[in-house]
């Protein structure tokens, strides 16, 4: 790869993967962007905004954050972690609900949320925020079935397999972002930068956003850019057929914050690759590491 | 009576808690030496031995006397010495102790520094360690120094702790060149060369021990003091070395990403400071802001580990 190449380009292209970034300085305001204002596919990111929408919501008295939820587990919106997972009736309360959906990505978590604030509640929010690019059109179940439907598969195990096939996947409209949850990174960090600098709520729910982002569990992405224990990674991943996303604040413990958004889309349809889950750690340090460089 | 001498004699005797081995020590009879004892109680109005056939043991105000005469008896022998300087028409000197790493620019400026405030005093500064250094101190044969922290000598005195954030050393054609900044972490199996564990042990501990916690454990540590062989390793791309930045080409520095490691200097001297010392040490914590770009001691920085759910306990 030619030296002249900008050096997020050259870590996304060395994985194989096309990527979008934007990374912001939270309480500068520097900036670095690589295709930021386009739209993207959020994914899983979109719990996010629906979290939020759940804490202002509790802010006004509309629901409660410990009140206990009934999730029987006939219907539950299915998908590989949490609840979605699991084969009992269980009881938890809003908050541990939440708390399933950001840390591990659970998608029945995540619905049973979203029936409860309501999917406009949501877009409402993002309008207040001044955030009109993202938008939350369906939930968890809604675009898996989508994704059957473009497939012309039965159920989630036959999708999985079929995801394999590029022609499959160049068919689903999920992963087109006028047709799905969207937004664009720039959108993103700015949100995250609100909810770090207690803007985007009270500053108890940003902190209680912050918390269940920072319990989030995955290593692989943005986290594994940092390798190192003084520095805090807090983050919610968005993943799909080739799209790996990931958004959040590193934390310098020199004080600096950096909100970052990363969004990828590979050319293979192998489900596994590592190398493009690190690369969106290796680019975020590098933008980051660009935001710091005139301090 | 001559009350410094006979606080010498008194010094002694404290020494050797035997009248006659004090006597031989100075050259003179057992009786004249306790009779001068006696005399020094007399005009103190109080008794300083408690003196039995077989031993010779201080009283609570001998004891207290004990710091006092010292000071005084080296007070006295400085003045001497002090005029007799004057009287031969040599020039007064200052004994200094200087780290081997301080840099050309900022020995010079001191020394300038220290011409500007007292062009008639002379300052002769040696090139030392800290281990070196205290060993000076506390012999006589050094009038002030400037300590790497972390140090601990009983009888000495110290001055104002200034601290400097070393960065990081590399060969121009590292990959880490290309951060702005680099965290110790990023060091991980590289080789380190680093001032010798003799010369700065409690700097020395106190960089390893930082740099185990940071993710940095060396393959390998060269220790020197001299600072172009230190930067010869580097240069090679055998070595990393910790410090401010060099002006050699083929160098490239890079600060380190939250100040992890913190060198603290701080000058010194014997517990009764010798004339110019406050001079010297005024002058050093000036240069030193000036000059080495160090800053005055703030609550040191806790490290702290920010934990993370899949590398946390039993995760």
């Amino acid at each position: 790869m030619s030296p002249g190449v900008d050096p997020l380009e050259r870590v996304f292209r060395n994985a194989g993967v096309t990527g979008w970034l934007h990374a912001v300085d939270v309480d500068g305001g520097r900036e670095v962007g690589l295709r930021a204002a386009e739209p993207v596919v959020l994914a899983s990111v979109f719990k996010l905004p629906l979290l939020l929408e759940l804490h202002r919501q509790a802010e006004r008295g509309l629901l409660d954050l410990a009140g206990l939820v009934r999730v029987p587990a006939e219907g539950r919106t299915r998908g590989g972690t949490g609840l979605a997972a699991m084969l009992d009736d269980a009881t938890l309360s809003l908050r541990d609900l939440a708390y399933l959906m950001m840390t591990v990505s659970d998608n029945a978590a995540a619905d049973v949320l979203l029936a409860r604030v309501g999917r406009e509640a949501v877009n409402t929010l993002l309008d207040g925020l001044g955030l009109t690019e993202t938008r939350v059109v369906h939930d968890c179940r809604d675009m898996l079935t989508s994704l059957w439907e473009d497939a012309g598969v039965a159920d989630q195990a036959a999708l999985m397999q079929a995801c394999a096939d590029p022609e499959v996947v160049a068919r689903l409209r999920a992963l087109r972002p006028e047709r799905s949850n969207r937004s664009t990174p720039r959108e993103m960090t700015r949100l995250l930068a609100m909810i770090w600098r207690d803007e985007a709520a009270g500053a108890a729910s940003c902190a209680a956003v912050r918390r269940l982002m920072a319990l989030q569990v995955w290593p692989h992405r943005l986290a594994s850019g940092f390798p190192f224990d003084d520095v805090a990674v807090s983050g919610k991943t968005g993943t799909l057929p080739t799209l790996r996303n990931e958004v959040g604040v590193v934390e310098y413990p020199d004080g600096g914050r950096y909100a970052v958004a990363v969004f990828t889309r590979s050319l293979s349809t192998a489900q596994n690759q590592p190398r493009a889950d690190a690369a969106i750690g290796a680019a975020a340090r590098i933008a980051i590491d660009q935001l710091r460089t005139h301090i | 009576m001559d009350l410094v001498r006979h606080l010498g004699y008194f010094l002694v005797v404290t020494e050797e808690l035997h009248f006659g081995n004090a006597a031989a020590r100075l050259g003179m009879a057992q009786p004249p030496l306790s009779q001068r004892i006696r005399r020094l109680e007399e005009e103190l109005g109080m008794r300083l031995f408690e003196r039995s056939s077989r031993r010779v043991a201080l009283t609570e105000a001998g004891r207290l006397l004990v710091p006092e005469a010292r000071e005084i008896v080296a007070r006295v022998e400085r003045m001497r010495d002090l005029m007799a300087d004057l009287a031969r028409g040599d020039t007064a000197v200052v004994r200094a102790g200087v780290p081997a790493d301080l840099g050309a620019p900022v020995l010079a400026a001191l020394i300038a520094g220290f011409r500007d405030r007292r062009p008639d005093v002379r300052l002769s500064p040696a090139e030392m360690g800290t281990a070196a250094q205290v060993a000076a101190l506390l012999e006589g044969r050094l009038d002030v120094g400037l300590l790497r922290h972390p140090v601990a000598a009983d009888g000495l005195a110290y001055g104002p702790v200034l601290v400097r954030h070393p960065g990081v050393l590399l060969a121009e054609d590292d990959e880490l060149t290309a951060w702005a900044t680099v965290h110790l972490g990023d060091l991980a199996g590289r080789e380190l060369v680093l001032f010798p564990r003799d010369a700065e042990p409690g700097l020395y501990d106190d960089t390893l021990a930082s740099c185990r916690r940071g993710g940095f454990v060396p393959a390998a540590i060269t220790c020197t003091d001299r600072a172009e062989f230190a930067l010869g390793l580097v240069l090679s791309g055998t070595a990393v070395a910790f410090g401010a930045p060099a002006e050699t080409p083929g160098v490239v520095w890079r600060p380190l990403a939250g100040t992890p490691l913190a060198w603290r200097w701080l000058p010194a001297w014997r517990a009764e400071p010798g004339p110019y010392v406050r001079d010297f040490t005024a002058v050093a914590v000036r240069v030193l802001k000036e000059s080495a770009g160090m800053v005055d001691e703030g609550a040191p920085p806790t490290p702290r580990v920010a934990p993370r759910p899949a590398t946390g306990f039993l995760a």
